[in-house]
């Protein structure tokens, strides 16, 4: 996760709109998509985005950098895409839902790794995701989730290690299916 | 260490953890015995591309309706523009590999998982056919290089055994591509050094194909790097390389010599071919080991495997093994290497992402701070062209889909005459046509071993692809010279060559001879060296594939006459020349050579000399020589032991079988 510019975060702190609008050009992308594996519906997520981003905005002067700023950013993310979860099991009867965001070059693959994310706990699933899809470090993995390194590590390996199992087995009943064409 | 504590540790160092020396040294001496282990590592490499790619849904642009809302929030609770604290950054904690996202660069961290469609920007589709040969890949390789017009990729590359200190070492590398020349090339070393006098093997190289900037690691690592800027550089000029074939491998693969296909699977829906050819064939697709840094050694007979997607014949993975044999070990002793196990690839380079929408103008920005050093190839128009050169510079009235991509008036040597290039391209492939008129008839720059090939009712002179060079044609006429340059196969270049409106001279007498330590040296044809040579020549049934008969020179010393045979690659001077060289003699010649061998041939013993690649023995009254560096014993033996009276004839040797 890159750090921003210093100068422009001092400015954006100082509250700076214009400084902050670079903040939202670079992190708006990442905090969608982290917000999108909460909510798995593109208005919930996009919601959640620019909650959080109002968030930062009302928070940032009491941002002290103990943490990095990404980290910062998702986990105020991750509780609005949290929030937006519980708030949208109220009101099921709005969520006239969007439908689903056109898929990759292989919607079967997509699917698959759906399902086999699925069976994965979602205390494994965070870090998971955190780390192998945003690429974030353990240790900021850990200020996100506001839990211990290690076990964000034990975790982040058994999350892994589940998501090769349940792949490789579907990939075996496929053949399997195949088969018997 | 067993398994799980194995896996525990690669999950770690693959997400960017720094192993002890110690845990690092477990994993690797466990990895060297444990297949599973091994496979384990590399599907969870898998996962994490299948993830990165498949995990995620388009992304909306949320930048407006987000600052309405702060602006909305901005005025309602207006901040007061106070002075706030300063930030606390944490302490850097040494040089640490960064986090992924960091480590691929913000660009792609922004669009990585925006990815939807892992795909170069081509024309397709084509090829949908399970492709079966090296001739099948090579026809998908060029058809693929045509159709290209940008690529925007990440990779991750491995090196084992850099030195004792650093066993493995981890880069990251990126690139960005639009047709047909601005490329930018990334790469990062996220290794630990392991002492303070070395730096890391960062490396950066921009070019929008008439200015080319590289900057690579300093000599110590509290000098500034090296940057060098070069401006009116030569379209497609070797000097100032691209790394062309990490988009598509056509330098590599625009030849099957060589090539074997491995393998073939289908993943996800699409083919995937596995090839293998030595080092030295596939060098193109290192481009970084040339451009500075510190890397480790290859062998030219190392074995390297490419897995390439057959839709768009972008290459996905590719890794070296070391070649075995006694002179490979010995090659390694010289370097220090330690001894590596022949199915450990000794370095890995693999995709991990690749971006579906072009590099933007951008991505290819230049730093204007760097003295630059003028290369003088000024672009022209080309109504100007005929002006500024001061001639007519001939054209090709064939192209195959090649267009005018530049033309360049360079400026002129002292004592060299008027010259143009034309440059042409389509996608990835390429064609330059450089043309000099010379105010006097001296013979042009030809190495002297080119094959002398008829063309359009006249002769021009051809050498294949090198490490550093296209295909090469120099038509000599009475006006001045042509050269052609190329990264099209020979028959392409011929084609279009035959096309220009001119018919070459064969070059004059005082080029065909020159004198040399040994005597007088004069180019002739195979049926003039037969009838001069005072015993039966002798040809190889067997060469190395793809290599023919190129020359043909009659030696003179004291009275004796020599002939020497110069074979090399039709397509790829793989391995080098080989050289042939017959003369009267009843003893070999002495030998200061250190290490010599000897061999048992057909004909007897044979002596062989491991430095200079040169094997030597007496046949009937003939002293023999044969001599290929780039070969191994084996191989020099293969080709010695076929050789055999010339048959009559005006088609030199009868079509050679290829070399195991």
């Amino acid at each position: 996760m890159q750090d921003p510019d210093p100068r422009t975060l001092a400015r954006a702190r100082a509250g700076d709109v214009g400084a902050f609008e670079e903040l939202v050009r670079t992190y708006q992308g990442d905090l969608y998509r982290f917000a999108y594996s909460y909510t798995r519906d593109r208005a919930l997520a996009e919601d959640a985005t620019q909650e959080a981003f109002l968030r930062a905005y009302r928070f940032l002067p009491s941002f002290r950098g103990e943490s990095r700023f990404g980290s910062w950013l998702f986990r105020i993310a991750r509780n609005c895409a949290l929030d937006a979860i519980r708030a949208r099991k109220g009101q099921e009867e709005r969520a006239l839902r969007a439908p689903a965001p056109p898929g990759p070059s292989d919607p079967f693959a997509r699917v698959e790794l759906h399902t086999a994310l699925a069976a994965v706990s979602p205390e494994h699933r965070e870090p998971f995701l955190l780390i192998e899809v945003f690429g974030l470090s353990y240790q900021e993995a850990a200020d996100v989730l506001k839990v211990r390194v290690g076990t964000v590590k034990s975790r982040m390996h058994r999350a892994r290690v589940a998501m090769m199992a349940a792949l490789a087995t579907e990939e075996a009943e496929e053949e399997e299916d195949a088969g018997e064409l | 260490m067993n398994c799980d504590r194995a896996r525990r540790a690669l999950s770690e160092r693959m997400d960017g953890e720094h192993l002890s020396r110690r845990a690092a040294a477990a994993l690797e001496a466990h990895l060297r015995t444990c297949a599973a282990c091994r496979a384990f590592e590399s599907q969870a490499w898998a996962l994490r591309e299948r993830v990165r790619l498949g995990l995620a849904p388009a992304v909306p642009d949320l930048v407006e309706p987000i600052m309405a809302a702060v602006r909305a929030e901005a005025r309602r609770r207006p901040i007061a523009l106070r002075p706030v604290e300063p930030l606390e950054v944490p302490p850097a904690p040494g040089r640490r590999r960064p986090p992924l996202l960091r480590r691929l660069a913000p660009q792609l961290a922004a669009a990585l998982i925006g990815i939807l469609v892992g795909s170069l920007a081509v024309g397709g589709p084509w090829s949908p056919e399970r492709p079966a040969t090296a001739e099948d890949v090579t026809t998908g390789v060029l058809r693929a290089a045509a159709r290209v017009t940008a690529y925007r990729a990440s990779f991750r590359i491995l090196e084992r055994n850099l030195s004792p200190e650093v066993p493995l070492r981890e880069l990251s590398m990126e690139l960005w591509f639009r047709a047909p020349e601005r490329f930018r090339l990334d790469v990062t070393d996220h290794t630990v050094p392991a002492s303070d006098d070395s730096a890391p093997t960062d490396l950066r190289l921009v070019t929008d194909g008439q200015t080319w900037y590289l900057r690579s690691p300093p000599p110590c690592p509290t000098c500034p790097p090296r940057e060098s800027l070069v401006t009116n550089r030569t379209p497609f000029s070797s000097e100032t390389p691209v790394p062309a074939d990490l988009v598509v491998p056509v330098a590599t693969l625009s030849s099957p010599d060589g090539v074997r296909v491995e393998s073939r699977d289908r993943i996800g829906g699409r083919w995937e071919v596995t090839l293998a050819m030595p080092f030295e064939r596939a060098a193109p697709l290192f481009p970084f080991l040339e451009l500075g840094g510190t890397w480790r050694p290859f062998y030219p007979h190392d074995r390297v495997e490419v897995t390439l997607d057959a839709e768009t014949w972008a290459p996905l993975a590719w890794s070296v093994y070391p070649a075995r044999g006694r002179e490979r070990d010995q090659w390694a002793l010289r370097f220090g290497l330690p001894e590596e196990p022949p199915d450990l690839p000794i370095m890995e380079v693999r995709r991990i992402a690749v971006s579906p929408r072009p590099p933007a103008e951008t991505d290819f920005a230049i730093p204007a701070h760097v003295p630059a050093s003028d290369a003088g190839a000024i672009p022209v128009g080309l109504a100007d062209l005929p002006r500024e050169a001061g001639f007519h510079p001939v054209a090709p009235e064939r192209l195959d889909g090649l267009r005018l991509y530049r033309a360049v008036v360079p400026e002129p040597d002292a004592g060299a005459g008027a010259s143009a290039i034309l440059a042409y391209a389509e996608g990835l492939r390429w064609l330059k046509l450089a043309e000099t008129r010379s105010p006097t008839s001296t013979a042009p720059l030809v190495d002297p071993h080119a094959e002398e090939l008829p063309l359009a009712g006249g002769v021009a002179y051809y050498e294949p692809a090198t490490a550093d060079h296209g295909r090469r044609l120099v038509i000599h006429t009475a006006e001045g010279d042509l050269y052609l340059e190329t990264n099209l196969p020979r028959e392409d270049l011929l084609a279009v060559a035959s096309s220009l409106p001119v018919r070459g001279l064969p070059l004059p007498r005082s080029w065909r001879l020159r004198e040399s330590e040994i005597g007088t040296v004069e180019r002739v044809t195979l049926e003039q060296a037969e009838a001069a040579a005072p015993f039966p020549l002798l040809l190889p049934e067997t060469l190395p594939e793809g290599a023919a008969l190129a020359s043909v020179e009659l030696v003179r010393t004291d009275g004796r006459i020599g002939v020497t045979l110069y074979f090399q690659g039709r397509e790829v001077a793989l391995g080098g020349t080989l050289r042939l060289h017959l003369e009267p003699g009843a003893a070999l010649p002495t030998t200061s050579e250190p290490g010599v061998l000897t061999v048992e041939l057909r004909d007897g013993p044979a002596r062989y000399s491991p430095r200079s690649g040169r094997l030597e023995w007496i046949s009937e009254g003939r002293y023999v020589s044969l001599e290929g560096p780039g070969l191994t014993l084996e191989q020099l033996v293969a080709v010695a032991s076929s050789l055999a009276p010339a048959v009559p004839g005006p088609s030199g040797p009868a079509s050679p079988t290829g070399m195991p």
